[in-house]
């Protein structure tokens, strides 16, 4: 699904984000990115979804060269990308259905269409009940919720989470996880950057740890942590 | 048709709209007044012009012959006057049709008792078919040896037609940089709008909204600014045609003060959306590039 070639960012400023990482992601896995503030987890899901452009090396997103892509195919790519992020970015003045079906209007989906899938992605985040109210009238946690079936709501093939639950409390974290983990099991590629350790150590997946723009370790059933026992998987 | 795709895509217009009324307000504004320019000088140009030309079109020149030149000689000018092909028509105008011509023309106040003997010469009136040959064609008549003198009363109307010109020429450059004001108001508009929307078109690039259709309910926005001060603009000028026109016509009744109102007014809303797309299409595409 992912596949990242010797891939290096560095910003106008001279901040090496990211470090000739070479990194390859299965379809339908959910990993984990983790290490501390500015290691670059962010700066790699923006290569993803072509936020941002590699100085060197090559991105690959469902078959897709996204370092070379032109710009005219740039919204095309997005689609078949979700997006959540650590502030939710919804849209105040618009409800919870409103916010939902603004990624499908905005993409000139058909009126019927987007009848249709709404509801089903707000079933699928179990906010159906709420889909009147305002994101002010909401938990983090539901506001959290309504950012994923935005993300979610056009079917992508990939999920990207950038620290989902850093605004959330722990029950509400909880809540996101087995979002998370129910949207991963019926086949959506899922990677999250992280720094929550609770988080990572309690799910037991694929996790890769990033230090200073380079990938530190690359563990099958990680722990936030290594060395905690469990098995190595070197980086390719 | 999508009705819904529709509605949601008017009411993204109607949402921006009314984010920023006070400077939508302005933008309008601005846009009306360039317009309200642009229509009054539009109007006055045509009126100059429809009334120049018409003058012109009607302009004769007289041509005097000397005393003494014999009807058959001045028969033989009325040859060489018809063969000029710029010439329409050229008749003969005896002294006697002369003075009666002058009787009909001012009527009571030329009184013909006083007169001892006739004191017009025999005269050609000629008509020219394009009324800016007329200078020359005058002045080739002027060198006959038969003609006294050839007269015409265009000097002052070609004055004028040259005053309408100048005056056109100058008031499209202050046009030109009206509109140019516009449309950085409007811009202006639009800039604000776009900053205040900035989340919504973020979003929309995250989620795969391509650039045309981000900037689609700007351009409506910057067209509904456009064609809404045309409008003012327009309601402005009917107002002053309706007060100003009749008083003047009373003074210069021989000024036809008609104007094709219809054609004005779609070339007026068209200028107005041009500007407003123009400012907007800008604006916008300076932010989605970077």
């Amino acid at each position: 699904m992912i596949k990242l070639r010797g891939v290096s960012l560095v910003y106008p400023n001279g901040t090496r984000a990211l470090d000739d990482v070479d990194l390859e992601i299965e379809k339908g896995s959910f990993v984990f990115l983790v290490g501390h503030s500015g290691t670059g987890k962010s700066s790699l899901l923006k290569l993803l979804y072509r936020e941002e452009f590699p100085s060197d090396g090559e991105v690959i997103v469902d078959g897709i060269r996204v370092d070379t892509l032109r710009r005219g195919k740039v919204p095309k790519l997005r689609r078949n990308i979700g997006v959540v992020f650590q502030d939710f970015k919804l849209l105040s003045h618009k409800t919870v259905w409103e916010n939902v079906a603004f990624a499908l209007q905005v993409t000139g989906t058909r009126t019927r269409d987007v009848m249709r899938m709404v509801p089903r992605a707000l079933d699928l985040v179990g906010l159906s009940h709420k889909s009147r109210m305002f994101p002010s009238e909401l938990s983090g946690g539901e506001q959290q919720r309504t950012a994923i079936a935005r993300a979610l709501v056009g079917n992508p093939k990939l999920l990207l989470c950038d620290e989902p639950t850093g605004n959330l409390d722990p029950s509400n974290t909880t809540e996101i996880m087995e979002l998370l983990q129910r949207v991963n099991l019926k086949g959506t590629t899922v990677v999250v950057a992280t720094h929550n350790q609770a988080v990572v150590d309690r799910m037991r997946r694929r996790v890769v740890r990033l230090e200073h723009g380079k990938i530190l370790h690359d563990d099958e059933r990680g722990y936030y942590f290594r060395g905690l026992g469990q098995t190595a998987v070197l980086p390719g | 048709m999508d009705w819904g795709k529709l509605r949601f895509f008017l009411g993204e217009v109607f949402a921006n709209f009314t984010r920023n009324a006070g400077m939508q307000f302005t933008a309008i504004g601005t846009v009306a007044v360039t317009i309200v320019l642009l229509g009054s000088f539009l109007y006055v140009r045509e009126t100059i012009q429809t009334f120049g030309t018409g003058v012109l079109s009607q302009i004769e020149i007289v041509v005097f012959l000397k005393d003494g030149v014999s009807d058959a000689k001045a028969k033989d000018l009325a040859a060489l006057l018809a063969a000029d092909p710029r010439v329409a028509k050229a008749t003969y105008v005896p002294k006697a049709a002369g003075i009666k011509r002058m009787q009909e023309v001012l009527g009571k106040d030329f009184d013909t008792s006083l007169l001892t003997s006739n004191p017009l010469p025999n005269a050609y009136h000629v008509r020219v078919k394009n009324a800016d040959d007329v200078p020359a064609v005058a002045k080739k008549i002027a060198r006959d040896p038969r003609v006294a003198k050839a007269d015409y009363a265009a000097d002052t109307v070609q004055k004028l037609l040259k005053t309408a010109a100048v005056l056109g020429r100058a008031g499209i450059a202050l046009i030109a940089l009206l509109s140019i004001s516009a449309a950085i108001v409007i811009a202006n508009t639009i800039r604000l709008t776009v900053f205040a929307r900035r989340r919504e078109i973020a979003i929309m690039q995250l989620v795969g909204a391509t650039n045309m259709y981000i900037r689609l309910p700007f351009i409506a926005e910057g067209m509904l600014a456009g064609v809404l001060g045309a409008a003012v603009a327009i309601g402005v000028l009917a107002l002053a045609q309706a007060q100003v026109v009749p008083k003047l016509a009373q003074t210069l009744a021989f000024v036809s003060f008609h104007v094709d109102a219809l054609t004005l007014c779609l070339e007026l809303l068209a200028v107005g959306a041009a500007v407003g797309i123009i400012a907007a299409w800008l604006s916008v595409g300076r932010y989605l590039r970077t």
